[in-house]
């Protein structure tokens, strides 16, 4: 069967005017650029172009169908990937190991749940270095609320490079040593690339121009975007216009984690839905903007516990677990606040086996 | 635009590149030849010198010169009113419909088609028994429904219990072999079986619309060449999410992605019914007026999938594994049948354990 013309992917009106000239298929369009561009009425370079894209062959356009994974293939791509560890063990084991490479995933709730905290936390996460267990990754943090502050930064990544010190003194592994002399503050803040967008369109024009960024700073692991729901949630006057830049924006990101594999975080706000009888709180953006990352984790508040649910996920059980935001960042319960912030010794015991587990 | 999905050009019969045997109806193709545009060879008597004085008077394709009135069109070219009625004969000929008996379709149809069961005797109840190959099933549900486990879920079970390869194609990044290994371990503790049905599960990521155009395009060409050699032949094409890629073109004040909407049904159906694959995809879901629940991309896609399943959660607890599912479209069961599965940790759609806990 010949390829219609209407499935390549040409300009809307360069389209048009080739169907109304009669060329249907790819088969038709077997001419040269002076002959198209006088049957169709467009210019030669217009020829041209559209003629390479149709024949992309001639140019060694690769087939698709090669790049194909079998499950077994992409299985072992899985098993060798690391993961994006949160600094709560709990929210680890809910999403199956930390933040997965290669997939998005949307943070949800609700004002000063914890959300930005939990980015600020993963940008410094991700630069763990590759011996105690982490990517070793460069951050790219787009910060759309101008909530991004740098000296809480500061003091999520104090705690993280004191925690990999003490894993240093107690194993005295050269490695771990090594590692520990570039694994420093000044180099955690010089690896975060923080861009701030004002509106949506700025927001699409940096998500556009991101690949060229990626090819450049090719250790990028983790990509925030904290968040997406606010530059969408006003000035919105056609709501079928933002369900479609929504929706292009969500296969960008996606697209962007498969080929540079890396994790894509994405943040959004909740809303209240009416329904017949009850209203709840939902993610905000919509329901077709549900289906745009694989893992969401929706943030709430119950009394004054901090809970993360796990609401939808492609490998783990849906579930629900505690969680707390301490002087050091987004930790596990179990420990009455002044014992967090008075004595590091004491939770640390509890966080090195769990570390050294890692891959 | 509705109109233009059925068209399809190119593939007359003489440069048909699929075997004779493959059930498909001369009909749909015969149409579709109408919009060629004339060419020397095309047939005989159609010159050169008559294609250009043709084309001075705006007659184009196939169909503009079966549409106009002769006699003028002979005045108007200086043509002879002759050679014009026998190339339009010849045109006819060439482009009509050809008639096909049913019984002929009937035994063309026992031939080809095949069942495949989706590893749930609930879900196949409601589908009559599995997937029907050539034909195009969708899934419809809401966020985390378990379209993703579901499709997952079936994918294995064709993979192992029927041995036969699975094409699927990931448009959200949704898949994890991980998921697919846990699956497979709750059907077999063989590690050479669990190896064998991973290799015929094949993962595609595709992000965009106009890839997957390129990638179906591959695949009817590897079809057609490997339907010459012999091998394992596909019998299943996963496309998780269909509306995903679509979603991008719709809306706002462009009319792009109905026109890619239409084509990319198109290509599915014939891909199904050329090759005798079973298409499976999914859909999200849109709510109208007060609260009803219905698949997403509107009118003109309800006539894509031949059958139609609409899945949901039973309850409003998030950690419920049970699932309402209800047919939605079917031409062979009564639909607004309704079922219920379990989408678990274990096997995907236990629902056995639903039967002893608690009787639907």
């Amino acid at each position: 069967m010949q390829r219609e013309v209407g499935s390549l992917p040409l300009a809307p009106t360069l389209r048009t005017k080739l169907i109304f000239a009669g060329f249907r298929t790819v088969e038709d369009l077997a001419i040269d650029a002076n002959e198209l561009s006088r049957e169709a009425g467009i210019s030669e370079e217009e020829a041209l172009e559209c003629l390479q894209i149709i024949h992309p062959g001639s140019c060694g356009g690769t087939s698709l169908l090669s790049q194909k994974h079998t499950g077994l293939t992409l299985l072992e791509q899985e098993q060798a990937q690391g993961f994006i560890i949160t600094f709560c063990s709990a929210v680890d084991d809910l999403l199956g190991g930390g933040i997965h490479l290669n997939k998005v995933t949307e943070i949800c709730g609700p004002p000063g749940v914890g959300k930005t905290q939990l980015c600020m936390q993963l940008a410094v996460d991700v630069q763990i270095p590759g011996c105690f267990g982490g990517v070793a990754g460069e951050v790219v943090y787009i910060d759309t609320e101008n909530s991004f502050l740098v000296e809480r930064l500061v003091d999520i990544a104090n705690a993280c490079v004191e925690h990999c010190e003490l894993i240093t003194q107690s194993n005295q592994e050269d490695e771990h040593i090594k590692a520990m002399q570039t694994f420093t503050l000044q180099n955690i803040l010089s690896r975060i690339y923080i861009f701030r967008c004002h509106d949506y369109v700025e927001l699409l024009a940096q998500i556009h121009f991101l690949p060229v960024f990626l090819e450049q700073h090719s250790r990028v692991k983790l990509i925030i975007v904290d968040s997406v729901a606010f530059p969408f949630r006003h000035a919105f006057e056609d709501l079928s216009l933002r369900t479609r830049l929504l929706n292009t924006l969500a296969q960008q990101m996606i697209s962007m984690a498969k080929e540079h594999d890396l994790a894509i975080i994405m943040t959004n706000q909740m809303t209240t839905k009416i329904g017949p009888r009850d209203s709840m709180l939902v993610p905000a953006l919509g329901d077709s903007w549900g289906q745009a990352a694989s893992i969401r984790l929706i943030l709430t508040w119950e009394n004054k516990q901090r809970l993360a649910t796990l609401q939808k996920s492609p490998c783990q059980k849906t579930a629900t677990v505690p969680f707390t935001i301490t002087h050091q960042g987004f930790r596990d319960v179990g420990f009455p606040e002044h014992e967090v912030n008075s004595s590091q010794c004491e939770i640390n015991p509890r966080k090195r086996p769990r570390n050294d587990d890692e891959p | 635009m509705t109109g233009d999905g059925c068209t399809h050009v190119g593939c007359r019969r003489g440069s048909l590149d699929l075997p004779s045997n493959s059930g498909f109806l001369w009909k749909a193709w015969c149409e579709s030849g109408a919009m060629v545009i004339l060419r020397e060879g095309l047939c005989p008597g159609l010159s050169a010198d008559m294609i250009r004085s043709l084309k001075m008077n705006n007659v184009k394709t196939v169909v503009d010169l079966v549409a106009s009135d002769l006699e003028e069109l002979a005045r108007k070219c200086s043509l002879s009113y002759k050679s014009l009625v026998a190339v339009r004969r010849v045109l006819l000929a060439r482009y009509s419909a050809f008639p096909t008996n049913a019984a002929d379709l009937y035994e063309e149809l026992k031939g080809s088609t095949a069942i495949l069961p989706t590893g749930s005797n609930r879900l196949d109840f409601l589908l009559d028994s599995g997937l029907y190959t050539g034909e195009v099933t969708e899934i419809a549900g809401p966020t985390a429904s378990g379209k993703t486990q579901m499709c997952s879920s079936i994918a294995v079970n064709v993979a192992y219990s029927l041995r036969q390869r699975v094409l699927y194609i990931d448009t959200t990044g949704g898949v994890t072999a991980s998921r697919l290994l846990q699956l497979l371990q709750s059907q077999t503790e063989q590690e050479a079986e669990q190896v064998a049905s991973l290799q015929r599960i094949e993962v595609v990521h595709v992000f965009d619309i106009y890839k997957l155009f390129d990638l179906l395009q591959d695949l009817r060409r590897n079809i057609s060449q490997q339907l010459l050699k012999s091998g394992e032949p596909l019998r299943l094409v996963i496309i998780d999410s269909a509306c995903a890629v679509l979603y991008p073109l719709l809306g706002g004040k462009q009319t792009e992605g109905m026109a890619a909407m239409m084509h990319l049904a198109h290509e599915l159906q014939m891909l199904a019914h050329d090759f005798s694959l079973a298409v499976l995809i999914t859909n999200f879901v849109t709510k109208e007026g007060s609260d009803e629940v219905r698949p997403a991309m509107g009118r003109s896609w309800s006539f894509v999938p031949r059958t139609r399943i609409l899945l949901e959660r039973c309850d409003s607890e998030m950690e419920s594994e049970r699932r309402v599912v209800s047919l939605a479209k079917s031409p062979r069961q009564p639909t607004n049948l309704q079922v219920q599965v379990q989408i678990g940790c274990q096997g995907t759609l236990d629902e056995n354990k639903v039967v002893t806990e608690s009787p639907a």
